[in-house]
């Protein structure tokens, strides 16, 4: 970059001997150029991620509870709110929730997003046309999509109720029967974002070689053997990276658990942010939820910093 | 010669099928959603009809009820609060962008740690010290606040994307630019950017969609003044009971915009999802 552009200096005044000064200003000034565009992005960029960040730990460091003004800025036990991250077992709980809603909707996810591209990856104008159609889960505003789904588990008004009880079955209202309730936010969450996992899958197939499948189809191999020995290791790292970005956004999963549980019945769906967003705005313990939250920020980076290593710094997927 | 028409007919008839089951899979897919939007043109005696009436008189009755309360407020404080988020993002993120594109950084690399952390960072993470700051300096139910919470995903999404836009642009365009006499700033705004105008749009628009489509922070960071309309839907849900017809009419208005622009953008959707970590 830096030699293309010495280069154009140095054709445009013709190389003659004063040209390298020259070239050497120019490259002086187009540097400073680029760090003077630059340089408002970043500024902007710290200050509304890096500083909140910051204060966030902070704030982790202290008891704050907003009904207790003198808990602002009491660092006398700075861990104590890490203690108690250590000690409480409803948060605990709510970990473990947050890894059973996690498991199942990821797997999920990336198998019917897998099966759905496999179908879809034939050139047809029809089926070309249907997979737009997939985006509209996924593009619909979250609370949209809670909506939705609190229309269908909602007896009363459920086509879903209606339709079990003409076929004789008494389906009990899943979002409030504890049995039932995480498997119902789990249904809505695969419903929504498995077309991420197809979308993902479709542009890798499409620059799949043929010559492995026409290779593959001279050894006369069969459908199912093609797709497990040939397509699905092809796909391995899509479908690894694509789990992973699913996996650090089940983490926030918020809206749809707002809408439809509550985190209840009891503490069945409540996972950990959902428990950190109580604490905070329900409790007004921000002190303690600020512990919580640090956790949770930890892991995610965690998980971004290995979606970019499989990923390799920003390159393609493939 | 007979095996090979078997053979086509075979594959005309697995084509076939295979349509067929893609079909009756869309349908199921698509089903909740297409209730919903059914829903709103409902009456209430209608929604609450059991067995569930396919066949109805459809009423605008839930969108002129949304239309007299305060949802044309919620309304318009999301499009302004999206409208002006973008533009911010845009205007402080664009030429940042092509600043990266194209200066000489090993490093810029740990820049996109930076920003994959922003956009997946638990939106809680930010909600407390805004939500704090805010309090303090007077900007909780503001629509200024919501404008600069949502440059915590909105400028990293720009930087990462206009990058990777003008990276595709060719820069012996600006060089030939130079060499012709212009300067940096015109080689910039008078000829890369022109170029990159499709990018530059898509981008715009995703922003938009993700400001549009947040509830998290608009939930904490707004009581009445400034909510936005997702917000308002949800207050459907506490006062009075629960206005179904309300809710679903709500629904359909805060979609429909999402739906014709996710449409316009589709080619981008993934890459804007998974910014910070694959390039386009």
């Amino acid at each position: 970059m830096q030699r293309s552009g010495e280069l154009t200096a140095e054709r445009a005044t013709g190389h003659t001997a004063p040209a390298a000064g020259l070239a050497r200003r120019f490259e002086e000034q187009r540097r400073r150029f680029y760090s003077n565009l630059l340089l408002p992005a970043l500024v902007a960029l710290m200050v509304v991620t890096l500083l909140p960040t910051i204060y966030l730990v902070v704030v982790s460091l202290t008891p704050l509870d907003l009904a207790r003004p003198e808990t602002h800025w009491d660092f006398s036990r700075p861990f104590a709110q890490y203690e108690n991250v250590l000690n409480d077992s409803r948060l605990h709980n709510s970990l473990w929730v947050q890894a059973k809603l996690s498991f199942w909707s990821v797997l999920l996810q990336v198998v019917l997003g897998f099966v759905f591209a496999l179908l879809l990856n034939v050139s047809s104008k029809v089926l070309m046309a249907l997979r737009t159609v997939f985006l509209i889960p996924m593009v619909l505003p979250p609370i949209v999509v809670a909506i939705i789904w609190k229309v269908l588990y909602t007896p009363d008004i459920s086509p879903f109720h209606w339709a079990t009880e003409a076929l004789g079955f008494v389906v009990p209202s899943l979002i409030t029967d504890p049995n039932w309730a995480l498997t119902a936010i789990i249904i809505a969450d695969v419903w929504e974002w498995f077309p991420f996992v197809m979308l993902m899958v479709l542009a890798s197939l499409q620059m799949m070689p043929s010559e492995y499948i026409e290779a593959a189809k001279v050894d006369g191999a069969s459908v199912l053997q093609l797709t497990f020995y040939v397509t699905l290791p092809y796909l391995k790292g899509v479908l690894l990276v694509a789990a992973l970005f699913r996996l650090v956004d089940s983490i926030k999963a918020f809206p749809l658990i707002y809408i439809l549980t509550d985190g209840g019945p009891g503490t069945v769906t409540e996972v950990t942010n959902f428990y950190s967003f109580i604490q905070a705005f329900n409790f007004s313990y921000l002190g303690f939820s600020s512990a919580i939250t640090v956790v949770l920020v930890v892991i995610t980076i965690f998980l971004s910093w290995l979606i970019i290593r499989m990923v390799g710094w920003g390159q393609r997927v493939d | 010669m007979s095996t090979s028409t078997d053979y086509h007919s075979h594959l005309k008839w697995q084509r076939f099928w295979l349509h067929a089951l893609v079909i009756v899979l869309v349908l199921l897919v698509m089903f909740p959603f297409v209730w919903l939007l059914i829903m709103s043109f409902k009456t209430i005696d209608d929604i609450f009809a059991w067995p569930p009436k396919w066949l109805f008189v459809p009423t605008l009755e839930n969108y002129t009820g949304l239309w007299e309360g305060d949802f044309p407020k919620s309304f318009a404080n999301s499009l302004i609060v999206s409208v002006g988020s973008t533009a911010i993002a845009i205007l402080l993120g664009v030429p940042g962008a092509y600043a990266l594109s194209r200066m000489d950084m090993g490093k810029s690399n740990q820049l996109s740690i930076l920003i994959l952390a922003s956009r997946m960072a638990p939106p809680i993470a930010f909600t407390i010290p805004y939500f704090l700051a805010y309090r303090y300096i007077g900007l909780l139910d503001s629509r200024l606040g919501l404008i600069i919470i949502y440059l915590t995903f909105n400028l990293s999404l720009v930087v990462w994307l206009m990058r990777s836009f003008f990276d595709a642009t060719p820069r012996a365009l600006e060089e030939a630019a130079w060499i012709d006499g212009a300067s940096l700033w015109q080689s910039f705004v008078k000829i890369i950017l022109p170029l990159s105008g499709p990018g530059l749009a898509a981008t715009a628009i995703l922003c938009f969609l993700y400001s549009w489509n947040d509830f998290f922070f608009a939930l904490i960071l707004t009581r009445t003044e400034a909510t936005t309309a997702p917000v308002a839907i949800v207050n459907f849900m506490n006062y009075e009971g629960w206005a179904w017809g309300k809710i679903a009419a709500g629904g359909a208005m805060v979609m429909l915009p999402v739906l014709v622009f996710s449409f316009l953008v589709r080619r981008f959707l993934i890459q804007g999802m998974t910014a910070g970590a694959i390039k386009g």
